[in-house]
């Protein structure tokens, strides 16, 4: 082939360029100028790849190629630049081969390296970190992995706070994520798969599993689900959700999320599947169930009686974050004899100034709390308290005291409001705040009825509604009574005893 | 076929949302009811009356500014029948008279004179009836007047009426039990009565015996004592404060009487039946103006005996007093009968109401003392 200046090299690589697009399976050439030439076609009006090229002994040229700012400098020079430039090859350089030698040998003192012609693959090592060195005269790249990429440290958990448990939260580093269960189940039995998501993001995802308790029907659902996606970007576990989940048009979630790894070491000693993003501190769980999204994380550590108790103040406020509104406006319009009487005629005395029909009031304090939910979420942290001040003022004192808005309404749309904040998993929350207001709207037009029929509904979609196989309302339907226990009252871990008589 | 099924829901959704059934009122379009009342007017027309909440007037907090406003209005209207007397007071209100919290339902002494069996009939039937409402006959008087007597602790007469009996120790009279008994085969109703006072206040005044075959019509009235006897007959008595003259201490001593209970046993010897009535009661003595000490075993046992006595007396003499007067089985000795021999109550009970005047009945009280009500000894040193 001979020696080619890098222009001709360059007119040569436009004039293939449809050709070679279309040829994915590229393999890179022996001439270093050659592949040199390729890597900045690859790589064009890209500032942060580097390339270094290494003359020694004015004899061989190496080409290292690698992502500015990802990469460990000190690890490259110190392992891989000193030996070679200034130690040299033992008995000085000889020819070519004595460089490829050293690769074969692996004499470089790092942990990972790997050897890869095809440059579609080099190019992708590249992009994740490594570093690529080339050799005149070789048709094949050495990878080392000298990844150093700056992550955000281990912190409390944001949205899962718990008072006795571990603190720590997950990161958006896949390897440390995995660490940290790795860290917790240090068995061989847990498994972590990985595969790569997205044409263009390539995203680094993990199915994490533990060999002999996982229901083998719900990892291969998993690893086959996630096989399917077709997608350009990964960018968030919950697009993964999206594309794996059952029915897309439920309110209910059917995948838990969690950024705790106590939660998802929990999950995995159940036998559930935890997929775990690179890019993202959620990791999903599945199967996920009506009530695992009822459970905190830490109900398992506190005391049973206290959890039995705190359990069902959750499952009651659940119910009333979904049925206050519309229940209070069925009993107030359509069957006042139903609210004893001293209230009913406080509600009535209450009601006397309002200018709207009870539905128009709570649909629209309704509205207005999911504004100031949305709005306290959005804002910059130093403006947030400026927002429940307002909207406390506003809302709460000013609209019932202009005689706008009903104070049993506020009452009655703020409980309904706490009520949701009791549920654990933030993202159970949202079905129950959406199906408020169809249920308003129908106890609005049928009383107690609308509600009935509201009810069922809901009942009838939970009963069709299934996880990767798992009924969503298991153990309550279909009826497990060894489950029943943990739904109920979380039954003592001394008295629990799993399907093969050890002690869960 | 879902896809149909799709449409078909979301053709028929505007239909419910609206039409719907529109029976939907807003409190403010209500006229909440507390109290209904009938009685005849002296020139025998049918009166109702009604007690309804001014809801403006009972608070609200802020909301209503400016002047404070009555918590109560009456009204009042005649007419042919009670439907058309209730049409009547509607026709005068701007808002729908909504009875679904009705406490309190009087009936006037003539119109108990003269047999309420037709017209009350319409109250109970009512959909909106609570069958928890009292019922109470007013005695001299009528029920707007009742109605219309300012209240002390309620801003409304009817919460008072409704919290009287209970707070004087009876078992509340309700609507139920009043269409239970004169429904049943002998039991006879006993009305709760009120009266007025010169003063207009009402005041708790004993209670109505009802015949119950003849219309329902007024037969005649219990005084307050006879009326606590009667009901610890029937089993209708929470408390009972017993005051007796004890002869061997010379003075009276009362009794606070509580855990009341009452054994009736039937005994039918050839065609005559015997009725054998055992009281119960334990009760703390709360006043002694004898020479007894109550601390004593000694004379603790004769107040007891000596008030069990007496008891057993006035108790003989009010059942008498209604065999013979009234002839009207207000005990519910009848039910006793047919619990007891209810293959003879098949024939007895056509009969029972000119068997009853004739029954012989014999009554044992049994009253202990369970607590002498000393906390130091008497400073009336004997």
């Amino acid at each position: 082939m001979g020696r080619l200046g890098k222009s001709d090299v360059i007119d040569k690589l436009n004039a293939n360029d449809s050709q070679s697009s279309e040829n994915i399976n590229r393999n890179i050439g022996n001439s270093i100028i050659v592949n040199e030439a390729i890597f900045k076609k690859v790589f064009q009006h890209s500032s942060d790849i580097m390339y270094r090229e290494i003359t020694i002994h004015s004899q061989t040229k190496l080409l290292l190629i690698y992502v500015d700012g990802m990469v460990n400098t000190d690890i490259i020079i110190s392992n891989i630049l000193e030996p070679l430039m200034y130690k040299g090859l033992p008995q000085g350089l000889g020819a070519v081969e004595s460089v490829f030698e050293m690769f074969e040998q692996e004499r470089f003192s790092v942990l990972q390296t790997k050897k890869v012609s095809n440059i579609d693959d080099i190019s992708e090592h590249i992009l994740k970190g490594n570093l690529a060195i080339l050799v005149d005269g070789e048709n094949i790249a050495l990878l080392a992995d000298v990844k150093k990429i700056e992550t955000r440290s281990i912190s409390d958990s944001a949205i899962e706070p718990v008072l006795r448990g571990s603190r720590e939260s997950f990161t958006e580093n896949l390897r440390t994520n995995t660490t940290m269960l790795r860290r917790i189940l240090a068995t061989p039995n847990l498994k972590i798969d990985s595969l790569k998501i997205g044409k263009l993001t390539k995203t680094d995802v993990a199915v994490v599993y533990i060999e002999g308790i996982v229901k083998p029907s719900v990892l291969n659902d998993v690893k086959k689900r996630l096989k399917q996606i077709q997608t350009n970007a990964i960018l968030e576990s919950g697009i993964i959700e999206q594309y794996i989940e059952e029915d897309q048009f439920s309110p209910f979630p059917q995948i838990l999320n969690s950024e705790r790894p106590d939660v998802v070491a929990a999950g995995l000693l159940e036998g559930r599947v935890a997929i775990i993003t690179n890019g993202t501190p959620f990791a999903l769980i599945v199967p996920m169930t009506f009530w695992s999204g009822l459970q905190a994380p830490d109900d398992y550590h506190q005391r049973f009686l206290f959890v039995a108790m705190i359990r069902w103040v959750r499952y009651i406020f659940t119910a009333l974050s979904v049925f206050l509104p519309s229940i209070f406006i069925a009993l107030t319009n359509f069957h006042p004899e139903m609210v004893p009487p001293d209230l009913m005629l406080n509600i009535a005395a209450l009601r006397e100034r309002a200018p709207f029909p009870t539905v128009i009031e709570v649909l629209l304090m309704e509205f207005m709390f999911e504004g100031l939910q949305e709005a306290g979420l959005r804002l910059p942290k130093q403006i947030g308290p400026l927002v429940s001040i307002v909207g406390a003022l506003v809302i709460g004192e000013a609209a019932v005291s202009a005689g706008i808005i009903s104070a049993p309404v506020v009452i009655v749309v703020a409980t309904g409001g706490i009520a949701a904040f009791i549920i654990p998993r933030y993202s159970f929350s949202f079905p129950l705040r959406m199906l408020r207001f169809p249920l308003i709207i129908l106890s609005g037009t049928l009383g107690i009825f609308g509600i009935a029929i509201g009810i069922s509904t809901i009942l009838i979609h939970l009963l069709n509604l299934q996880s990767f196989g798992t009924p969503y309302l298991s153990p309550v339907a279909p009826l497990n009574k060894r489950g029943l226990k943990d739904v109920l009252i979380r039954w003592p871990k001394k008295l629990v005893k799993n399907s093969k008589g050890d002690q869960v | 076929m879902r896809h149909t099924a799709k449409i078909c829901f979301l053709s028929l959704l505007p239909l419910f949302i609206t039409t719907g059934c529109w029976n939907l009122k807003e409190p403010d379009q209500l006229a909440f009811v507390a109290g209904n009342g009938l009685d005849l007017t002296k020139n025998g027309k049918l009166e109702a009356s009604t007690l309804l909440v001014i809801p403006a007037g009972i608070g609200g907090g802020q909301i209503n500014g400016g002047e404070k406003k009555e918590s109560y209005q009456v009204m009042n209207a005649t007419g042919k029948n009670v439907s058309d007397a209730l049409d009547n007071i509607q026709s005068k209100l701007s808002r729908v008279v909504f009875a679904g919290h009705r406490d309190i339902f009087l009936v006037g002494q003539s119109l108990a004179e003269h047999g309420m069996g037709n017209t009350i009939d319409t109250f109970m039937r009512s959909s909106q009836s609570d069958m928890r409402a009292m019922i109470y006959l007013v005695k001299n008087g009528q029920p707007k007047d009742v109605f219309s007597s300012a209240p002390f602790f309620e801003p409304f007469i009817t919460t008072t009426l409704s919290e009287e009996q209970e707070a004087i120790g009876l078992k509340p009279y309700l609507a139920r039990e009043f269409v239970a008994d004169v429904w049943s085969d002998a039991t006879q109703p006993l009305l709760p009565v009120v009266s007025l006072n010169p003063s207009t206040h009402y005041s708790y005044n004993g209670s109505a015996i009802l015949n119950k075959d003849d219309g329902v019509k007024l037969v005649g009235f219990l005084d307050k004592e006879e009326t606590s006897y009667a009901r610890w007959l029937t089993n209708r008595l929470i408390s009972f404060t017993l005051t007796a003259f004890v002869s061997k201490g010379n003075g009276n001593i009362s009794l606070s009487l509580d855990n009341l209970g009452r054994r009736i046993k039937v005994l039918q010897v050839g065609e005559t039946i015997q009725i054998d009535v055992h009281l119960t009661g334990g009760g703390t003595i709360i006043e002694n103006s004898t020479k007894l000490d109550s601390s004593k075993r000694k004379d603790l046992l004769l107040i007891q005996k000596e008030i069990s006595l007496q008891t057993e007396k006035s108790t003989q003499k009010l059942v008498k007093k209604v065999q013979e007067a009234y002839k009207m089985d207000i005990f519910g000795f009848g039910e006793s009968v047919h619990q007891q021999y209810p293959l003879q109550w098949k024939t007895l009970k056509h009969n029972w109401t000119k068997t009853f005047p004739t029954v012989a009945v014999s009554v044992s009280v049994d009253i202990r003392i369970n607590d002498s009500g000393l906390t130091h000894s008497s400073l009336n040193k004997p």
